[in-house]
């Protein structure tokens, strides 16, 4: 029951923390949408090319260029922010945790505390992202979509939060930015990559959520259940790695 | 002039004392740079898209690469330089002599960014007019760096400062890259800082010219950035009680 008490108090502290910081709401707030209006903007009204699957099988499709372009910018939005919030929620974890530490937290107990704080972050992201885009464009399942928005943002939140376990601020930043981007935006994206996709753009964190992005917001049917679950296990084996590097972190600092 | 020496060079050797920060400024030119070439050529002509070369994706890589190493390096200069800066005034540094410092730290790191940039692009491209564009991707670099720097001298926090200059990176690229995505780009994509940089290297690299108001439009808007940070940073340590020695 002290330990539900412990996680609840650091986890509304941390809540709270963010909620203070008006320049940081926001900007959660401005950037997606000042982001995703323009991507449906200026994006040329065609009909492009999509290699995706329908009725199980991979397929061509003809879909509006704007529509495709917002499935892509909407997850390369919350998995940017979402991946610098777990980098700087680690690189502050590094400095102040050690204190909890001290007095007498136990480490799932920041630990819980702070993924608390990652997920809410990234649900409010993310649904700020959907929000923007659903003015422009509806996807054909959107809770299908919402879903492998929700994982992929997390999946990128975690590995924030590992970058910044690994290496200093300036580095996590600078991997937090090209990651997401190369992934999501040129390696994922079905304008771009029109024949089969090499095998180590599969082990992206972007492989799978993006999948069912394209099919269950561009497709009428789902295809792509499979790869929502594969999704949910790169999940789950990223918050995993999270934390045992979390743990030990912690633990290093008590030491 | 001693001091300013002594503080950049101290700057830089802080700098290369992370390994790792060295080591990615080299390995992410190569990763977005070929990755950005190769994707952009798998782009399919259509009947108003036109497929993008390799070699013009590459460039848009190299000068995206450049724009937001520096951009991101700029904001952590002078966030990281605020605690620093205000002990050293006490020792007796002058504040405008420190300012310098940073900045030109900023500088020299950035031109070297973008060498490596250049050289990247050097494996697989011959640009008609080799100096000029080096010098347009290192101008490039330094616009967003002091972009970087001007954030960070008004949003002191590493977490917003980064947003805001990925997200404008970004957007930046997407409009002045000539995206074949794009169509009906509005005006004001010109006052945006990769716009007049991307011409400059996009002909130096392609037809060995330039045309000499883009190049007046980008010193200026350097200028305009310098003093900016030089105001702001100047006032926001004035009001920490750190810059009146």
């Amino acid at each position: 029951m002290v330990g539900v008490s412990r996680t609840t108090t650091a986890f509304s502290i941390g809540l709270r923390e963010q909620a203070r910081n008006y320049v940081l709401l926001g900007l959660l707030i401005v950037l997606p949408f000042a982001f995703i209006t323009l991507a449906f903007a200026v994006t040329q009204d065609v009909q492009m090319p999509v290699r995706t699957l329908v009725d199980g099988e991979v397929t061509t499709v003809p879909r509006a260029m704007p529509d495709v372009h917002g499935v892509i910018m909407t997850p390369i939005t919350s998995a940017l922010i979402a991946g610098l919030a777990g980098l700087f929620l680690m690189r502050e974890a590094r400095d102040t945790d050690g204190r909890l530490a001290v007095v007498g937290y136990r480490a799932r107990q920041v630990i819980a505390a702070r993924f608390g704080v990652l997920t809410t972050l990234t649900v409010v992201v993310t649904a700020v992202s959907i929000g923007v885009m659903l003015a422009d464009f509806w996807p054909e399942h959107l809770w299908w979509f919402v879903a492998a928005m929700i994982v992929l943002s997390m999946t990128y939140g975690l590995v924030g939060m590992l970058v910044g376990a690994a290496v200093n601020r300036l580095a996590g930043m600078w991997l937090m930015l090209i990651l997401p981007m190369l992934d999501i935006g040129l390696f994922q994206d079905p304008l771009f990559i029109q024949s089969s996709p090499d095998w180590w753009m599969k082990l992206l964190p972007g492989y799978h959520p993006v999948r069912v992005m394209v099919d269950t917001g561009l497709t009428s049917g789902v295809d792509t259940a499979a790869s929502l679950g594969w999704s949910v296990v790169y999940l789950a084996v990223i918050a995993v790695c999270t934390v045992f590097v979390y743990y030990r972190e912690t633990r290093f600092h008590r030491g | 002039m001693r001091r300013f020496a002594v503080g950049v060079q101290s700057n830089v050797r802080t700098f290369l004392r992370t390994p790792l920060n060295a080591i990615l400024a080299i390995v992410l030119p190569l990763v977005v740079i070929e990755g950005w070439g190769q994707a952009m050529a798998g782009l399919p002509s259509m009947p108003t898209v036109e497929a993008i070369p390799i070699d013009l994706g590459r460039l848009l890589g190299g000068i995206f690469g450049v724009a937001i190493i520096a951009g991101l390096m700029g904001l952590v200069q002078m966030i990281d330089a605020r605690d620093a800066d205000q002990r050293l005034v006490r020792t007796g540094y002058p504040p405008h002599v420190l300012l310098a410092t940073r900045l030109a730290t900023l500088a020299t790191v950035t031109v070297v960014v973008a060498a490596v940039n250049y050289a990247v692009l050097r494996l697989t491209i011959e640009p008609d007019a080799s100096v000029a564009a080096f010098a347009f991707l290192a101008l490039a670099g330094l616009v967003y760096a002091f972009i970087g720097a001007l954030v960070g001298a008004v949003m002191p926090r590493l977490f917003e400062g980064s947003l805001v200059v990925v997200f404008l990176a970004m957007m930046d690229a997407f409009l002045s890259g000539d995206s074949p995505l794009a169509a009906d780009v509005p005006d004001f994509v010109q006052y945006f800082p990769l716009y007049h940089p991307k011409q400059l290297l996009q002909s130096a690299v392609f037809e060995g010219t330039f045309a000499t108001g883009d190049l007046l439009f980008v010193g200026g808007y350097i200028l305009v950035l310098l003093a900016a940070v030089t105001a702001i940073f100047g006032w926001t340590m004035r009001t920490a009680g750190g810059w009146s020695a």
